[in-house]
């Protein structure tokens, strides 16, 4: 008697498990679109703020990485290299204020976005070893690189499921090109990065998640604005 | 006369240049720049000495991405020795290189110049319209808090996400306490008591800038409102206390009752015709007696006359013999018999009205056929009471003989023949004759008797 339950009971629980999976499995595949009942999807709102927050840790990791190493170099503030520094990204056109962020268009926002995050993708990574094989950072820092990368990364594949999703519902147009080839975005003299030093480069990355952050904010707020803006 | 009146105006140009000491400017120096809401900054300096002449200041910069060096759009809209940039001017995420240039009749001097970019020079003004609430309920008062964000702010658009922390103190003291409110204009104090001010501040932060100043303060004081209540209470606390000492009193007037009641007695064991008084006075025998009269034990009679101080060996077993054949120097006495049924016997007779004397009353030396030694008697027929004793099986119906006897050997020992164990029955005597168990097969003890007349135990042999 007893191992007829027991049997009994396993089944069940396989059951079950099947069940939840599929579940699941339903909910990531295709998108629902607005009509459908009984989808499982995150919304679009939820998204974002995933996206945003994700965002704001990323800018988070590269401030405190930036001011280490500014302690540990001590660049002078008022070192003039006005056309010494120059970031790799300078080439990516971005609205530099408010009015122009909001006046640019949804894609093109949205492949601006996505043209920053690829291209700290090789940076990031050669940033990272060199970090590890310089025994003059603590691992703290070099976890820190580390982080800063696997966030670049992971952050560009939520900004795609975003605007997969905004083209599902509609809000942009098919024109988003990122999607399909992402190397085309990469700047074309992309190989300036390797000159740049170690402080410049955290410099730049500091700078650029910060826009990273605030252009989706305002994406947010222009097409979902009701959910906490 | 024209050398004179020129010699004259030399010497006043000297004298006056002398006496002033006019030189070229300090230098000036960049302060600090603070933008309050992302959009738009501003910046100051400090002049260094102006050299006794009327002095003017610019402010020249260059930006990342901008060919060519401008000047400040704005110097009187932050006040003075300020630059206002305003949206137009502005743009983030982009190096700003600034210079201040001091300029009097005498020369120039210009200050080191300054980098700074937007992103990190975010300082808000302190949040506006900070109001205090005063929610008065049963238990206890609440304040609610509210307040508005600072008007130049924008944060609607998600250009900015805006923080608010409040702090609060009490009758004015150094304590502040402060809460962390999110993004919310709102909050609730709960922890605030009647009869105190209460003074609250708010700041608000936006993105990864620097916190603001505090707002003004706002105070509000908590009436006493429980004032009016206290005849109410104190009545009712009167009321209670004055029951609550009568209740004391009549229970400790009544406390061997309560006392019962709460720790009921244990009620000890009762035997009939045994009280407290027999068993402190009386001695042991009328306890006994006591015992015996009023129970309803069957009675047992026991008479152990004869046999009781001499112990006679009746065994089975030969080589038993030889072994005891070997203590026969020492001067003692080993008896084999059943221990319980001696321990048995010994009781009983403690119970027996008869049993305590020892006097051999009905001695019957009639039957007495033979006597060998000082304890070995051969009877002619009769039962042998003292079955406790002896070991051996008695059948009924069968008169008694002792046809079983095979050797006798020594003082007290007598040898049986060994019979089957087959009939074995309890012989049921007119003197009641108690259980069978005597009867039954059990391994005899075997016990050593001393002259003092102790006995200890040897493990007998088994003679069944």
């Amino acid at each position: 008697m007893p191992g007829t339950i027991r049997s009994v009971s396993l089944v069940w629980v396989v059951l079950l498990v099947c069940l939840s999976s599929r579940r699941t499995s339903v909910g990531a595949a295709p998108i629902c679109t607005n009509g459908q009942v009984g989808c499982h999807v995150l919304s679009l709102d939820n998204l974002f703020d995933r996206v945003i927050q994700h965002s704001a840790r990323m800018h988070g990791i590269s401030s405190d990485l930036h001011s280490e190493f500014e302690q540990y170099f001590l660049p002078s503030k008022n070192q003039i290299g006005r056309l010494g520094r120059i970031c790799h990204t300078s080439t990516i056109i971005t609205p530099n204020g408010k009015e122009n962020a909001q006046r640019m268009a949804r894609e093109q926002l949205t492949e601006v976005i996505l043209k920053l995050l690829i291209a700290w993708r090789d940076p990031l990574w050669h940033f990272h070893q060199s970090m590890a094989h310089h025994h003059d950072f603590n691992n703290f820092s070099s976890n820190k690189a580390l982080e800063m990368n696997d966030m670049v990364h992971e952050l560009r594949q939520g900004v795609e499921k975003v605007a997969e999703k905004m083209q599902v519902l509609g809000i942009i147009s098919n024109s988003v090109t990122s999607l399909a080839s992402p190397e085309v975005l990469l700047p074309s003299d992309s190989a300036d990065w390797r000159l740049m030093k170690d402080y410049d480069l955290l410099y730049c990355f500091r700078r650029d998640s910060n826009k990273v952050q605030n252009y989706l904010k305002i994406l947010k707020c222009r097409i979902v604005p009701d959910h906490g803006c | 006369m024209r050398r004179d009146l020129r010699g004259a105006l030399l010497l006043l140009l000297t004298a006056a240049v002398q006496s002033s000491s006019m030189s070229a400017p300090g230098k000036p120096v960049l302060l600090s720049c603070r933008s309050p809401e992302k959009e738009t900054f501003t910046c100051w300096w400090e002049p260094g000495s102006d050299g006794g002449l009327p002095t003017t200041h610019h402010l020249y910069y260059e930006r990342e991405r901008l060919e060519g060096t401008y000047e400040c759009p704005d110097y009187l809209s932050a006040g003075r020795n300020s630059c206002f940039f305003d949206k137009n001017h502005t743009s983030i995420w982009v190096d700003y290189y600034l210079t201040v240039m001091a300029s009097n009749a005498l020369g120039n001097a210009t200050s080191d110049p300054f980098k700074m970019d937007v992103m990190e020079i975010v300082k808000p003004d302190a949040p506006e319209n900070v109001t205090l609430q005063v929610e008065e309920r049963e238990a206890s008062p609440c304040l609610n808090v509210r307040w508005m964000p600072p008007s130049n702010t924008d944060t609607k658009s998600g250009w900015v996400t805006i923080k608010y922390e409040l702090r609060v103190n009490k009758d004015n003291s150094n304590n502040w306490k402060e809460y962390t409110s999110g993004t919310q204009t709102h909050f609730s104090l709960y922890s605030v008591s009647p009869g105190g001010v209460y003074t609250v501040q708010v700041r608000c932060l936006l993105d990864h800038g620097s916190w603001s100043e505090w707002s003004n303060t706002t105070f509000v004081k908590i009436s006493n409102y429980l004032q009016n209540e206290r005849p109410l209470s104190m009545l009712i606390s009167i009321l209670s206390a004055i029951l609550f000492i009568m209740a004391g009193l009549i229970l400790i007037a009544k406390r061997k009752s309560v006392k019962q009641w709460v720790l009921p007695p244990v009620p000890g064991p009762k035997i009939r015709g045994i009280t407290s008084q027999l068993l402190q006075s009386g001695g042991s025998d009328d306890v006994g007696n006591a015992l015996i009269i009023k129970q309803s034990f069957p009675p047992i009679y026991f008479v152990w006359e004869d046999q009781m101080e001499d112990y006679l060996i009746v065994t089975e077993n030969e080589d038993w013999l030889s072994s005891i054949s070997q203590k026969r120097k020492k001067s003692l006495i080993p008896a084999c018999f059943h221990f319980d049924s001696e321990i048995h016997s010994k009781k009983l007779c403690g119970f027996s009205e008869t049993c305590g004397k020892r006097n051999v009353k009905h001695v019957d030396y009639s039957r007495v056929k033979e006597v060998k030694g000082d304890n070995v008697l051969f009877l002619e027929k009769e039962k042998v009471q003292s079955s406790g004793y002896m070991d051996f099986q008695r059948q009924e119906g069968i008169p008694e003989d002792y046809s079983r006897v095979k050797e006798v050997e020594s003082d007290n020992l007598v040898v049986l023949q060994k019979q089957n164990a087959a009939d074995m029955s309890c012989k049921d005597e007119g003197n009641h004759y108690t259980d069978c168990a005597l009867h039954k097969p059990r391994k005899p003890v075997c016990t050593e008797l001393s002259d003092s007349g102790y006995v200890d135990t040897i493990p007998a042999p088994p003679l069944m």
